[in-house]
């Protein structure tokens, strides 16, 4: 096996060169996917892609290097590389090869195995004429796909830990697009699902969300009482986690630094981030730097329980890490990030959500975070669509209009919350959950 | 990276499966960098990637395949992987290759990676307590300088084997300000086609200054008032506007399949006659500019809009395939695990007549856009929004107080109508565009713009 080879290899080499503190992280992904167009298959691809990563301590400061080359003069590059790198550093934080925590949980037997290119193309295929058969307006330009994909870590210091993780899903995707007239619109919904079988709901779920936004207006400037679908509202969430960040807390950058213990959030409010979620294709029982996860309460009851640490925030603040620093590909230094980070469900259904908000607006799409929020601050003007609320139920489309406030505030003045908590697509290791949010008089800015 | 004979070889692999074209893409890129937190060097990495990806066409349909091992066995895998999953095998023909090298123009003299870290960090560490000395109010200065090396190689079943080297070179400073109970921060990160010599032309205690200054301003900024307003926009990122509302709808990707609003306009009038808009990759040592592109097509300077009149599109090898239109030196992608993709390089309006100082005063009550932060675009209903980063409200013809947290949102096709002044202060900025083949460096850039009405989100 590669790793094997390049691991001995790297030990050769930082024993040559007098370094004894090291970590090695190894990361390699298989992916399969296929997506359509018009009647056909339009495209296939598959990867293979990987590497290695060495980082060390030399004087008190850690250096990276990394790299995709796996031969051994390769990894003598790295090793001189990372000295040299940590030799620039000045920053005095203190660093950490770690040895080792007490326990891991036990994951759950995996037997994922990568999907096979025939049954990626055909489940592609199948969807993309399913999503054509719902309704003739279905045009050009839709689009299905399927994906499988694997991923392998291992991880080795010079304490002698040595850690791996496997995992693997199988995703599919249906971006319909609908035409009446000049109009066009476009409605996306995915699910996990190796087969046709398993995700056959998915084309007519799409074609209904685009159908549903034809002939949408703007809504005049004002306060509403605002219903945000879960999956949008997880946006939100992903957009303003980083203030969750311990290292943001102690460089200033977070408006929760020395806030746990304190009220931040509604009573009604709770959030878990568990590593172990079931369900969750990836699981960690490990974080980037070698240290047991668990399950976490981070908002319970609305009191801010715990901010997330990796090994050197925790021991500036006299804490244990939380099994937060992780490393999201090969080359990327540890960062602070959650796992399955989740507003846990409340007790209302949509239809009551709705009823609640009686006279407002439901919002369903959301988009531009990256320019529209800013997490220093907590504010945010995030574009909008949706659909009024009128007498408690779902009324006409609505489009353009943006919702704007402050996420700390937003937060403390979440009235109620649906009865589902709804996760979104994982991205690297992290995935976001929220459930449907009401919210009273928020600012809308439309005409 | 990858020899003549061996890339023949690999060629006649993947075609055996009854494709029409084969390319093999190969990637050695050194990327470097160095970051600043605190006044300290926190941060110093280097990364290799290398990497392989082989994509057959079989008409307008494609096959792609990319592995990380370089190494002729893995190299063949990969070659026998595209090759089964186009169809059937068949007897291989020889292919054969002849080198072609192109001019480069942009050429670099300090290359990062040939740079000890401790000097860069030391360019680093300049513009970080540059940003700190401009006011005892800016608590914090964060930064990064980056290098990046990167060579490709392209050779396909035409017959082309060459190779390009693109070296890049950007600093980004973001500065926060704070009165205590307030935060509020400010950023600037120039970038160049350059090697370390690109601080001659721009000091690195200038972007630390430049963000410290914009975090000053929106802490003595209020909220910006939400509505229909006259825009103002300033030269530089404020280009973003065109690259989200117009440049994405003008990319074959999606143009081609028909999910754009742009598809099927060419000799029409789309824009107010005043713009004229242009992606030329052919800018010396610009950030988005490359000799050649990912596919190995020379770049070109190509006139999108001409006097409000859409002229031509972004198109890849696969889009001129599916339009039948020729290639624009626009097939992109970040590298080799990504197919390329139509994409802008550096992207602009063009001057135009109006003088700024009467775009100013032409305005009653508006919105004067200073910096423009990032955005995005919806390619089918061309629905977009970016965020005012520094902003002015405007009274009476003249530049009045600060406001923050404005977003401007609408469509593309109203916004191009929309724009009725264009002044004569054409400055280009830097930007990293993510989409369907990675994220790619490219500029956006325009002069001072009037936008007679758009919507301002705020509250």
């Amino acid at each position: 096996m590669k790793f094997e080879a390049m691991k001995q290899a790297l030990i050769a080499a930082a024993q040559k060169a007098g370094v004894e503190q090291y970590e090695i992280y190894y990361e390699m992904e298989e992916s399969l996917s296929a997506d359509t167009m018009k009647q056909e298959i339009n495209s296939f691809s598959s990867s293979v892609s990987g590497g290695i990563c060495f980082r060390c301590i030399v004087n008190g400061k850690m250096g990276y290097a990394s790299g995709e080359l796996m031969t051994e003069e390769a990894m003598e590059n790295l090793v001189a590389s990372a000295i040299s790198n940590a030799a620039c550093i000045d920053s005095e934080d203190e660093v950490f090869i770690f040895p080792g925590s007490p326990a891991y949980a036990t994951l759950p037997e995996r037997t994922f195995k990568l999907n096979d290119a025939v049954t990626v193309k055909n489940t592609a295929l199948a969807l993309q004429k399913a999503t054509y058969a719902q309704n003739e307006a279905v045009s050009d330009g839709t689009q299905c796909g399927s994906i499988s994909a694997t991923s392998e870590v291992h991880l080795y210091n010079s304490h002698g830990l040595e850690l791996s993780n496997r995992a693997g899903v199988n995703l599919a995707y249906v971006d319909a697009i609908v035409r009446k007239g000049e109009d066009a619109q476009s409605g996306f919904e995915f699910s996990e699902g190796a087969t046709f079988e398993d995700v056959k709901e998915l084309p007519a779920k799409a074609v209904e969300v685009a159908l549903s936004k034809f002939g949408a207006s703007t809504v005049e400037t004002g306060k509403y009482n605002v219903v945000i679908d879960g999956k949008t509202f997880r946006s939100f969430l992903s957009t303003f986690s980083s203030v969750f960040s311990a290292k943001n807390a102690q460089m200033g950058l977070s408006l929760l630094a020395g806030k746990e213990g304190e009220q931040i959030a509604a009573p009604c409010v709770s959030i878990v981030d568990d590593p172990m979620r079931e369900g969750c294709p990836f699981q960690s029982n490990f974080d980037g730097e070698g240290v047991a996860t668990a399950r976490r309460d981070i908002i319970k009851d609305g009191v801010l329980t715990t901010l997330l640490y990796d090994l050197t925030t925790a021991k500036k603040a006299g804490v244990e890490s939380t099994g937060h620093g992780q490393k999201h590909g090969y080359s990327s230094p540890v960062s602070i990030s959650p796992y399955n980070f989740g507003i846990c469900a409340g007790d209302a259904t949509r239809e009551e959500l709705l009823a609640d908000a009686k006279d407002g607006i439901f919002i369903n799409e959301c988009k531009g975070f990256h320019a529209g929020a800013n997490p220093v601050t907590g504010d945010f003007s995030i574009e909008s669509a949706g659909y009024r609320i009128r007498d408690g139920k779902l009324a006409e489309p609505i489009k353009s209009f943006t919702i704007a406030g402050n996420f700390f505030t937003l937060l403390k003045e979440i009235d109620r919350l649906g009865d589902k908590t709804l996760w979104g697509q994982p991205t690297s290791s992290t995935v976001f959950g929220s459930p449907d949010v009401l919210l009273r008089d928020a600012s809308i800015a439309g005409k | 990276m990858i020899s003549k004979a061996l890339a023949e070889s690999v060629l006649a692999c993947a075609m055996s499966g009854g494709a029409d074209f084969v390319e093999i893409y190969g990637e050695i890129t050194r990327n470097n960098s160095v970051s600043m937190l605190n006044g300290k060097i926190d941060r110093a990495t280097d990364n290799l990637v290398s990497g392989v990806g082989i994509r057959a066409f079989l008409g307008t349909r494609t096959v792609f395949a990319s592995t990380s091992d370089i190494s002729p066995e893995g190299l063949m895998q990969c070659a026998r992987a595209v090759a089964a999953a186009t169809g059937d095998l068949r007897e291989r023909e020889a292919i054969r290759l002849t080198e072609r090298m192109f001019p480069n123009i942009h050429p670099a003299v300090r290359i990062p990676s040939g740079v000890e870290a401790t000097e860069r960090a030391e360019l680093l560490r300049t513009a970080c307590f540059a940003a700190k000395e401009y006011d005892e109010k800016i608590v914090q200065a964060t930064g990064s300088i980056l290098g990046v090396d990167h060579t490709i190689l392209v050779a396909n079943t035409e017959g082309l084997y060459t190779t390009d080297r693109h070296i890049r070179t950007r600093l980004a400073v973001s500065a926060v300000a704070s009165n205590g109970s307030e935060n509020q921060s400010g950023s600037c990160s120039p970038g160049a086609g350059m090697g370390l010599e690109f601080f001659d032309t721009v000091s690195p205690a200038h972007i630390g200054r430049e963000a410290a200054r914009q975090a000053m301003v929106n802490l003595r900024a209020d909220y910006c008032p939400a509505g229909s307003m006259t825009v103002a926009i300033e030269n530089g990122f404020g280009g973003v506007i065109f690259h989200e509302a117009c440049g994405h709808s003008l990319e074959a990707t999606s143009v081609a399949i028909g999910a754009s609003q742009m598809a099927g306009k060419l000799g029409q009038q789309i824009a107010n006659p005043k713009v004229t808009a242009i992606d030329d990759g052919t800018i010396p040592s610009a950030w988005g500019s490359v000799n050649i592109d990912d596919e190995g097509t020379p770049t070109q300077r190509n006139v999108l809009i001409e006097n409000g009149i859409l002229k031509g599109y972004l198109i890849d090898r696969l889009g001129s395939r599916r339009m039948g239109m020729p290639m624009t030196g626009s097939g992109r992608r970040q590298g080799y695990t990504y197919e390329a993709t139509s994409r802008m390089t550096n992207t602009f309006i063009a001057n135009s007549p109006d003088k700024n100082e009467d775009i100013i005063a032409s305005i009653e009550n508006g919105l004067y856009c200073r910096q423009m932060g990032g955005g995005s675009v919806n390619p089918l209903t061309g629905a977009f929004n970016f965020s005012v980063t520094e902003g002015y409200l405007i009274r009476n013809g003249k530049i009045a107080e600060p406001v923050r947290g404005a977003s401007l949102i609408g469509t593309g096709s109203e916004i191009l109508q929309n724009i009725d002044m264009v002044g004569q202060n054409l400055e280009r900025a830097q930007g990293m565009c993510g989409s369907a083949s990675g994220s790619v460096p490219t500029d956006v850039g325009q002069p001072l713009i009037r936008v007679s009405t758009i919507t301002v989100g705020g509250r």
